[in-house]
This record gives structure tokens, C-alpha cells and sequence, in this order.
């Protein structure tokens, strides 16, 4: 993940994040049942969300809109729960990552926005190593490269 | 310095001699913190402010702040060594970011350890309430500096808002 050098940059990363998490709950889903399916559908739902509304953000502010991609390289094959709920954590660390990079090119209310999607996603990923029984629950810096 | 001009004229005297701030002033130190470090580059103005002392950096009460609950988790985990394999983690996460925050802010750490803000409930279940509503308390503090942060600054502070709020999550 390299520095974006600007809003519109940054924005565009982040909204590649977003598809690439989208994509990875598919595989997650599917491993999981009961309540932790569910949320996986929420956290889907919440990057869905993100992403759309990034699209929209984008376009109104006239910056290229990076496209989807049919699919994205898992950093590890997920074949069952653990696996799943291990790629789970990596997903909203790394979408957790490129919203704090929004944050230096950012003010006001998008600026906001950001810091809720970091927040949102660093306790989503400790939900998740709960869920996985992965300990410490949480990291120093929740999306600081390194 | 700019901003600091007005709390100085600010300070008024009653009638029975004590001195006090005036509203205005309050208000005014207020707008100083609120500008943070945005108001840095500003300061340093002035040959008549020569004997003013230097504004303290508005992240210097975040370091206290990051050692408090540091110590708050170290009690508790004293009081109830079941729990200390969750908490002392916590801990370690909020010295990690006084030193951090003392590092960008070039301050030094104070050498005497912080002292928790009450003793820590019996009751454990009592304990880690009072945890959670400091994490809350504290990442609260963090969202605000965030936002009012200058761009160099505003990364470490979104870590530390989100670093508090998975505590909060860790502590249910």
C-alpha cells in the first residue's frame, strides 16, 4: 500500500479496498454458519455500503472511478470456518488501513467518515479474532501499515 | 503568539482583589485547543510576547491521559490476575501510544508511573464497567482530537480512536 498523494487518491483506494473485501466475504460466507454467516452478511452489507457510496463521491467530484475486478487473490485458501474467520480479521484490517490513509487528505465531514469506517472495521477484525479465538483481541495501531 | 493575545488582556480583577479569567479568556484558551496544532505555524509573532511561555501542545494532555488508562488496566489486572491476560494487553496498547504521542509532540514521558483514576472494584463484572466507560471516555477524547488534527497528526489519532474502541469491544 503506497501513500496516496491525494483526496481523490486516496478515495480511489479505499474503493478498491471496498470491492476486494465485497469479494472475499463471498468465500468467508460460505465456511461459516449460524451466527457468525450473519455477520459476515453484515460486515458485507457495511462494505457495500462504503463502496457505493464512494462511487458516488467520486463521480460527483469528477475523479476517475477505479473499476471492479471479476476477482481478487486470496492470501490464503480459505477451505474451512478457521480459515475463513483468519481471512475475516485480514479483510477488515486491511480496509481499516486504506480508510485511515483517507484521513490526512480529509476534513470536516469526510474526514469523519473515515475515522467511523476505521473504527467501524478495527472492531469488527477484533470481533472476529474473538470469534477465531486469535489473542490479543485487538492491535496498538488498528490500520497502521507494518 | 496570536491567539494567546487575548487571554492575557483578558485577565480582569474584582473588587476584593481576586484576580480571575474572564469569560472572554476561557472562551478564547478554548478556541486555541480547538485549533490544535493548525495554530502552531501561527505562533511566535510578536516581540511583546517574548515572555510568554511557549502553548502547550493540545495532543500533551492525550500522553496522561493514554498513561491513566494504562495504569487503570494494570490495577485491575492486579486486583484480578484472572483477567490479566486480557487487560495487560490493553495496557501495553495505551503506553505504545503515549509514546508515541510524546514522540511527535517532543515531550518526554513523566518518569513516575501514572496513577489509576480510582482503585479498582472487588466485584469483577463492577471492574470491567469502569473500564469500558473509561475506553468510551477516552476514544471519545481521541474522535475529537482527530478531527481538529493537522494532517501529520490526524493517522496516529484515528489509531488510537479505533485502538479504543476495539478495547471497548475486548472488554465486553
Amino acid at each position: 500500500m503506497t501513500a496516496p498523494s491525494d483526496a481523490g487518491e486516496a478515495l480511489a483506494q479505499a474503493l478498491t479496498a471496498e470491492y476486494a473485501a465485497i469479494w472475499a466475504y463471498g468465500p468467508i460466507g460460505v465456511r461459516l454458519s449460524g451466527a457468525e454467516r450473519k455477520a459476515a452478511a453484515t460486515a458485507e452489507a457495511a462494505h457495500r455500503g462504503r463502496r457505493d457510496a464512494l462511487v458516488v463521491q467520486l463521480s460527483n467530484g469528477g475523479g476517475s472511478i477505479p473499476p471492479d475486478r471479476a476477482g481478487y487473490a486470496l492470501p490464503f485458501p480459505v477451505t474451512d470456518r478457521a480459515s475463513a474467520l483468519r481471512l475475516a480479521v485480514q479483510v477488515e484490517e486491511r480496509t481499516a488501513a486504506f480508510w485511515r490513509a483517507v484521513l490526512p487528505t480529509s476534513a470536516g465531514a469526510e474526514r469523519d467518515r473515515a475515522l467511523a469506517a476505521l473504527v467501524e472495521y478495527a472492531v469488527r477484525a477484533t470481533r472476529w479474532r474473538r470469534s477465531a479465538g486469535i489473542s490479543p483481541l485487538t492491535v496498538a495501531f488498528p490500520g497502521r501499515p507494518g | 503568539m496570536v491567539f494567546t493575545c487575548p487571554v492575557v488582556m483578558g485577565r480582569t480583577t474584582r473588587r476584593n482583589g481576586t484576580s480571575e479569567i474572564s469569560r472572554r479568556a476561557v472562551l478564547g484558551v478554548g478556541a486555541l485547543l480547538a485549533l490544535g496544532g493548525a495554530a502552531a505555524p501561527l505562533t511566535g509573532c510578536g516581540l511583546l510576547d517574548r515572555d510568554e511561555p511557549p502553548a502547550p501542545d493540545p495532543l500533551a494532555p492525550m500522553i496522561d491521559e493514554a498513561l491513566r488508562l494504562a495504569a487503570g488496566l494494570r490495577a485491575a489486572a492486579g486486583t484480578h490476575p484472572d483477567l490479566a491476560d486480557r487487560l495487560t494487553p490493553l495496557a501495553e496498547a495505551h503506553e505504545a501510544h503515549a509514546a508515541e504521542l510524546a514522540r511527535v509532540t517532543g515531550t518526554a514521558l513523566p518518569s513516575e508511573p501514572a496513577a489509576p483514576s480510582g482503585a479498582p472494584e472487588a466485584d469483577k463484572a463492577a471492574t470491567l464497567t469502569a473500564l469500558r466507560q473509561a475506553e468510551r471516555t477516552g476514544r471519545d477524547a481521541a474522535s475529537k482530537a482527530c478531527a481538529e488534527a493537522p494532517a501529520d497528526r490526524v493517522a496516529l489519532l484515528g489509531s488510537i480512536t479505533a485502538a479504543r474502541a476495539s478495547h471497548l469491544e475486548a472488554l465486553k
